[in-house]
């Protein structure tokens, strides 16, 4: 029965072949750049999917270990093809297929669940004794590294979800100048609550209403990204049905992770599971479309309605370095790059500098970066050793997962990551960046 | 088939890590950026020349054939195993072992990337001119196999033009050091030459020593767009004619222009059928002046809009563009067919009209892109090889190209080699002598045959 599904639906697989084989993509590679060697490169993946596809290679344990150890699913390879190859939608379909072959992890299975019915995470103490049943152990208590991870360095987890801190809806004081979805995520709902504060704290301020809806669900990449769809779908459903609406002017993320879910990845997954029959129907794939369109990610939403913004408060304390990191969801998944720098610029608090490869890979990748401790490591150091050239006291960032992993690096230097949001909302407050 | 107790004892040489047998990654090492493929036997990531030596030891006492491979950018099958045996990845041996300010060298292991390269020499005020547009992932030591080109070689020359020396493992293991340091050196025969450009069919070149140039004060670059194509490639012709020597003068029609623009956006006109992009360097005021004098040219010949560019990331754009070039080609079609016939610069014009008509004759999309100063012309069919009917009029069409190009005094191949691709039209080139002194110069440096059989000696 197995046998007769094909692997990949047509439109997927069809990108095989516009692999030039041009090799553009190994230096993008933040893994193959490590390695040096063919199967961790973007292009050697994709030749291995082109045989997967024909029939002639098996998805065999070690073809699965290249799938999962090798790739970030950064997408730098997607960006940087001249052909148009979206190479994330073949790993990722790969993956999938290796996954219902040789199942997940324990421990990735139960964190995918767990994410995915978000509803089960209402009380902090319940995500605390999660996160310890994941990790298997008392690490958070012994400051130990798990991976690549040190935990010293990574942030406490919120008092009580982000969710619940506010309102279905926040008014402006004064005019409306728009009305807003806003989704928050996991991270910020359980880890960086501060961030969403700072979110609604400044779109308010801007003459933006913010609907916050309640109950809102992982956005699923994490776990579409690792193999377990069904489990991805139930998330993007609800995601979906809650966000998809055309009463609204924009749905906005403060995540790069879940921007480039909710704008680029629901109508390719969707359309994918759609032409392999896997229970998904033209509306779903309509609204997804809608929702799409409607995204955006909250810098470039800011930065587009800069003229809404109040004044900065005159600030006389020292300008604090700041330096930025592209997130590789945002810079290469939605081409916002540039507005988060626009925005520090304006801040009379802070001194922008560039950073050496500020588009290159943190190394993180979520969960990879405790699964392949030492890749992630390679990839990490090099990023942390262009942080520490600039003198930053700042590394400004639109992505959970880059704040954690950077932030736990450069934490012994006394650099702190934080995101951007959270820099413009200080300013507003008439605060240095760190106060 | 290799013995096990043979892969053992490569196992021993590399390090388990670096003895590769696995299916996938067979298949990873089975093709290059050209068309064909073949399946190695074993895949070795040697460090070291030592390692390198002790690996041809073996290979040579038991036949084994031997590729040798870079990044495996190439365009010519210069990598495809077409008898099995061992692909020999230099990737790992990618150190720079030393940077002369005083001297202006610099001596690199054979799997330095270019752009590392590039990159730093220019931290210290210096320059690396050979630039092919694969430089963010080719090798040196592809490069001299390939004895590449690149943008900049209408001014600069080609790789050959800038070794000084290499070291090279032999066949059978011995290790030989041809050139040296200095900057001028005639102590023996030029045996730089004779592996510059070999294609992995000699030895295997294991470091590098290149010489550099005082990194240039200044340089600009201009694009110019042509109604018709053949003004674009008659300015090319005057250009070079007018005594102006430009770093680089790239022609593209309209085909790639409008790919390129579908792939990165940068705000080309999609209706113009040609299009160049030129740069020049050296001091300030002589680069305005020339700019002047071009752009007075380009005008004559019916350019309908001029740009300058204002900035370093305006040039990078442009640059960026066409080096993406070979991709985005795939962008509508799977396969990709990329020639580079050169003739003289005087009969640009001749071999680009012609191209464009065979591609007519034979109801095929071809791109044409040129290294244009340099007479080197890059036809790209755009095809899908699956497509029996149609991947034969493309095999008439490229016969016909190089029949071409011959007939206009030009050669076969200006950069990518022969490899496996171009190897039925040597004829056109080289007399039966030529080519039996090839095959000689072969035996004596292979007697047995085992590095990259099957290609273009034999
Ligand atoms: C997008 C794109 C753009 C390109 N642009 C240009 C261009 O502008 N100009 C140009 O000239 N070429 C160009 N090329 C072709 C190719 O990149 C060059 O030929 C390059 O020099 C190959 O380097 P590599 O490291 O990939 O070598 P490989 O492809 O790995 O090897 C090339 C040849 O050299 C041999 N070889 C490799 N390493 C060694 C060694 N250490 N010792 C002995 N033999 C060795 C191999 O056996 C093979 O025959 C381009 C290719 C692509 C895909």
């Amino acid at each position: 029965m197995e046998q007769k599904k094909p692997v990949l639906s047509d439109a997927t697989g069809e990108h095989v072949y516009h692999c030039a084989k041009c090799g553009l993509c190994l230096n993008a590679c933040p893994v193959y750049r490590e390695t040096l060697v063919e199967s961790h490169s973007p292009r050697g993946k994709v030749q291995l999917a082109k045989h997967i596809i024909e029939g002639d290679l098996d998805i065999t344990k070690h073809m699965s270990d290249i799938l999962f150890s090798s790739c970030l699913l950064c997408g730098s390879c997607v960006a940087a093809c001249p052909s148009g190859v979206r190479q994330d939608a073949l790993f990722s379909g790969l993956r999938w297929r290796a996954a219902e072959r040789y199942g997940l992890g324990f421990t990735k299975k139960l964190f995918f669940q767990v994410l995915s019915r978000g509803w089960l995470m209402s009380t902090s103490a319940w995500f605390g004794k999660w996160v310890r049943k994941i990790f298997g152990g008392p690490w958070i208590e012994n400051r130990m590294k798990v991976g690549n991870l040190p935990v010293a360095g990574v942030p406490p987890m919120n008092a009580k979800p982000f969710n619940d801190e506010f309102p279905e809806i926040v008014r402006p004081d004064g005019a409306v100048n728009a009305r807003v979805l806003y989704f928050h995520g996991c991270a910020t709902n359980y880890v960086f609550g501060d961030v969403g504060r700072a979110v609604v704290s400044v779109l308010t301020r801007m003459g933006v209403e913010v609907e916050i809806p309640k109950n809102q669900s992982c956005c699923g990449l994490p776990i579409f990204l690792s193999g377990d769809r069904k489990t991805s779908l139930t998330c993007i459903r609800e995601v979906v049905h809650a966000f998809s609406r055309k009463d609204v002017d924009a749905v906005i993320v403060d995540c790069a992770t879940c921007g480039s879910a909710l704008r680029n990845e629901y109508v390719h997954i969707l359309k994918e599971l759609r032409d392999l029959g896997e229970g998904v129907d033209d509306d779903l794939v309509a609204a997804a479309e809608h929702l799409a369109g409607i995204t955006k990610n909250v810098s470039e939403f800011i930065d587009a309605h800069r003229d809404w913004l109040p004044p900065f408060p005159p600030y006389t304390g020292e300008k604090i370095r700041v330096t930025y990191h592209d997130p590789c969801h945002l810079v290469k998944g939605q081409n916002v790059g540039a507005q988060p720098r626009r925005l520090l610029k304006l801040l009379p608090t802070v001194e922008f500098v560039e950073m050496a490869e500020a588009d290159r890979c943190c190394g993180g990748g979520g969960e990879y970066q405790i699964e392949y401790g030492d890749m992630s490591a390679r990839i990490t150091n090099r990023k942390v050793e262009n942080v520490r050239k600039t003198d930053a006291e700042f590394v400004a960032t639109g992505c959970p997962g880059c704040n954690i992993t950077i932030g736990a690096h450069v934490a012994k230097d006394h650099v702190k990551a934080i995101h951007t949001v959270q820099l413009i909302r200080n300013a507003l407050d008439g605060k240095g960046p760190g106060e | 088939m290799i013995r096990e107790e043979t892969i053992q004892k490569f196992r021993e040489i590399v390090g388990p890590d670096a003895c590769l047998s696995s299916v996938e990654d067979l298949i990873n090492y089975s093709y290059d950026s050209s068309v064909d493929e073949a399946m190695p036997d074993v895949v070795l990531l040697p460090q070291g020349t030592e390692q390198v030596s002790a690996i041809m030891k073996v290979a040579n006492e038991e036949g084994i054939p031997v590729t040798p491979r870079g990044a495996g950018t190439n365009l010519s099958g210069g990598t495809v195993p077409m008898k099995g045996g061992i692909v020999l990845v230099l990737t790992r041996m990618n150190r720079l072992i030393k940077l002369s300010k005083e001297d202006r060298y610099a001596i690199v292991e054979a799997g330095h990337i270019n752009l590392d390269l590039q990159n730093r020499v220019k931290a210290e005020g210096l320059f690396y001119p050979p630039d092919p547009a694969s430089w963010s992932v080719s090798t040196l030591g592809g490069n001299v196999g390939e004895n590449a080109g690149g943008p900049r070689g209408v001014k600069y020359g080609v790789t050959r033009d800038w070794l000084l020396g290499l070291k090279v493992v032999l066949a059978d293991g011995r290790i030989i050091q041809a050139g040296g340091i200095t900057a001028k050196n005639v102590t023996g025969i030029d045996l730089i030459s004779l592996f510059t450009g070999s294609e992995g069919c000699l030895g295997i070149v294991t470091e590098v020593t290149v010489k550099l140039l005082p990194l240039p004060p200044f340089q600009q670059s201009i694009q110019a767009f042509f109604p018709q194509l053949d003004g674009a490639s008659r300015t090319v012709a005057r250009i070079i004619g007018s005594g102006i020597v430009p770093v680089a003068l790239e022609l593209m029609d309209k085909v790639v222009v409008n790919m390129i623009e579908d792939s990165a956006h940068i705000g080309l006109p999609r209706d113009v059928e040609g299009t160049l992009l030129i740069m020049v360097d050296g001091e300030e005021a002589t680069c305005r002046k020339q700019v002047e004098v071009m752009e007075k040219i380009c005008r004559d010949e019916g350019s309908s809009d001029i740009q300058v560019a204002q900035s370093a990331e305006e040039e990078d754009k442009l640059w960026l563009g066409r080096r993406s070039a070979f991709g985005v080609m795939s962008r509508k079609r799977p396969t990709c067919v990329l020639e580079d016939v050169t003739v003289p610069v005087s009969n640009l014009p001749a071999m680009i009209k012609g191209t464009v008509e065979i591609g007519k004759k034979y109801n095929l999309t071809i791109g044409v892109m040129a290294h244009a100063g340099d007479g080197n012309t890059h036809p790209m069919i755009v095809t899908d090889k699956r497509d029996r009917e149609e991947w034969k009029r493309v095999e008439k069409a490229v016969s016909e190209i190089f029949h071409l190009a011959v007939d206009l005094g030009g050669t076969l191949s200006g950069e990518h080699g022969i490899g496996l691709s171009k190897k039925p039209f040597i004829p056109l080139i080289m007399n039966d002598d030529a080519r039996r002194l090839m095959v000689e110069i072969k035996s004596v440096l292979d007697p047995k045959g085992i590095l990259n059989p099957g290609k273009f000696i034999e």
